[in-house]
């Protein structure tokens, strides 16, 4: 076990290594920030000083090198549009995004595993049908159109806050996570229904849930202790790539809902093309990715012990 | 799978299923539209005309126009080649790729499979749209930019599921009785492995066309992605956003958001309908 760890663990870091690497090379490596157009150019001296006081003037490797020293103690360096410490504005929109996808977590396990089940224990009933079918046609819908329609219709409503917001309006956050994540959560929850009605009535079939019926055991405890533990299983893992994804920052979602996380964050640093923030929010997204991932496996790896050999 | 009958087994599965039927008539439709559109479309869909723009549909625009007075109709048939194309050519780019790279992992094994694997694990750290935003926005706007970003963070997939599969057929007893005919490796991966392989494979390539035109109109919405100008789907959805709340207004974003809607449905509906005529056994619902 341990040694299956730590081969996993060096794998993780050989590939945020990489991973890094290329981020560093897409986003900084590409044009030149402090450059100057147009009527009033900036003097080239002045551009020369602001190259140097950001480092752009020494070579990749020992930019990229010192970038990763930094990156050691949580220094994201300082941002090209307004020179406030990128690890703040981290810190500021992090806490939110993932309040926001445990929400949305939380959600459309609730609402997933409560429809699959139904539709699996009354299987050909009318709710069945409703299920499947709209849980087929919530696949189909991108986010963003659930979103725009919340944001159009539901927003500003009852305890919604309203979309554009105002940010000289106080919101408690449950009130400012709810669209989000409800949003969030629909086509995920479809697809949690679907998978949890597949594998409940694989269950359903097997020999000792017809041995727990038989026993006499009432229909409530079959179903809810003895099938639903094993039925859960696909669902887990699904839970867990979901929530390594929405931890990155649900970039569409957070910016339809002026939301202020990562997302958000990324969404308006790409617009502003301020490289040192696109650089950390895409290096925090991989890293939570490539850990959530790699505790799934340990996890996996501690209840299954097959999977230790490979 | 490659005999006739057994592909007379299939489509007969397929065609029992009403939904995947439903599916495949969407996407003959969507194929038919992006092949024949020129001739479809009223008006140039790049023609704007700002003294009429956001006009509620009519007789003279079916649809009505946009935010810059362009004929509403003319471009969302537009819309459904610039889809086609980003979708087949992407999803066709990372077939190829996945198929071939991971066809030779599970076979070669050992390092082979160990540096594709890696390499696989790196493009799989990144969540799909931002690895997407990081190419496009080092690759400079375009159509080939973005089929290039999600083809490149979409072929590891395949990859994966095609050296399970190889993997676990390359011991299979007739693969064994084809090499101890003397068989050559190559023969062995087309002929008798990769025809029994590609059936997942295949299912999430059908599936991932849906997430890929759902991935250029995000890259569009945020402002990446095609240029400005091209009439995208998620292009004419962000220009409308600031007409949301505006009374009589909601054709601007609904009949995109409807065209990206039937296009993932449909796709999903053919990739569903195919797993479960490829093989019974995978079925979910039994």
């Amino acid at each position: 076990m341990t040694r299956f760890v730590a081969r996993r663990i060096a794998q993780a870091v050989l590939v945020l290594l990489v991973a890094t690497l290329a981020i560093f090379l897409a986003t900084f490596a590409l044009g030149d920030p402090f450059a100057s157009t147009g009527e009033k150019v900036v003097p080239p001296e002045i551009q020369a000083i602001d190259r140097a006081k950001f480092g752009l003037d020494k070579p990749l490797p020992v930019q990229y090198l010192t970038y990763l020293s930094n990156l050691v103690h949580l220094d994201f360096g300082v941002d090209f549009d307004q020179r406030r410490q990128v690890s703040s504005m981290l810190a500021e929109t992090l806490p939110n995004t993932i309040r926001l996808a445990l929400v949305a977590i939380a959600l459309d396990v609730l609402i997933g595993v409560i429809a699959g089940v139904i539709a699996a224990v009354k299987r050909y009933s009318f709710t069945d049908v409703l299920v499947t079918v709209s849980s087929t046609l919530a696949i189909g819908v991108p986010t963003f159109v659930i979103g725009l329609v919340l944001v159009g219709y539901v927003s500003g409503v009852w305890i919604f806050p309203v979309v554009p917001r105002s940010f000289t309006v106080q919101v408690p956050w449950w009130r400012e996570v709810l669209l989000p994540g409800f949003t969030l959560a629909i086509i995920d929850a479809a697809f949690i229904a679907r998978l949890m009605r597949g594998s409940m009535l694989e269950v359903l079939r097997s020999d000792y849930i017809r041995t727990a019926r038989s026993k006499g055991l009432p229909e409530r405890v079959v179903i809810g202790k003895h099938a639903m533990r094993n039925s859960m299983i696909p669902v887990v893992t699904y839970v867990g790539i979901s929530l390594g994804v929405l931890m990155g920052g649900a970039i569409i979602t957070e910016t339809i809902f002026q939301y202020n996380g990562i997302g958000y964050l990324l969404a308006r640093a790409i617009q502003a093309n301020n490289a040192p923030v696109i650089m950390a929010v895409v290096v925090v997204s991989v890293v939570v990715f490539v850990s959530l991932s790699l505790l799934v496996d340990i996890v996996y790896a501690y209840l299954d012990p097959r999977i230790r050999l490979d | 799978m490659s005999r006739p009958s057994q592909l007379r087994d299939i489509s007969a599965r397929y065609r029992r299923n009403k939904l995947a039927m439903v599916g495949l008539v969407i996407v003959a439709v969507l194929v038919a539209t992006a092949i024949v559109g020129d001739y479809l479309t009223p008006y140039d869909a790049y023609e704007q005309n700002l003294l009429n723009a956001t006009a509620p549909p009519s007789a003279e625009h079916w649809l009505g126009t946009d935010v810059l007075g362009r004929d509403l109709f003319s471009e969302l048939i537009y819309g459904v080649r610039l889809a086609m194309i980003v979708a087949v050519s992407t999803v066709a780019l990372s077939l190829v790729l996945g198929v071939a790279l991971g066809a030779l992992a599970g076979y070669r094994g050992r390092a082979t499979d160990t540096v594709l694997m890696r390499t696989t694990d790196i493009f799989l750290a990144f969540p799909v749209l931002v690895g997407a935003i990081v190419v496009v926005r080092a690759a400079g706007q375009g159509i080939w930019p973005v089929i290039a970003a999600l083809a490149l963070f979409s072929w590891p997939v395949s990859a994966r599921l095609m050296r399970g599969q190889v993997l676990a057929l390359r011991e299979a007893d007739y693969v064994e009785a084809a090499r101890s005919v003397g068989a050559g490796s190559r023969r062995i991966v087309v002929r008798h492995i990769m025809p029994n392989a590609i059936a997942p494979v295949l299912v999430y390539a059908f599936t991932s066309i849906g997430v890929v035109v759902v991935g250029m109109a995000s890259l569009s919405y945020l402002g990446i992605g095609v240029p400005p100008n091209v009439p995208e789907w998620g292009r004419l959805i962000s220009q409308s956003v600031p007409f949301l709340r505006v009374p009589g207004k909601t054709h601007l974003w609904l009949y995109p958001a409807m065209a990206i809607c039937v296009t993932t449905l449909g796709f999903a509906l053919v990739a569903d309908g195919l797993r479960d005529s490829l093989d019974p056994k995978l079925r979910g619902d039994g």
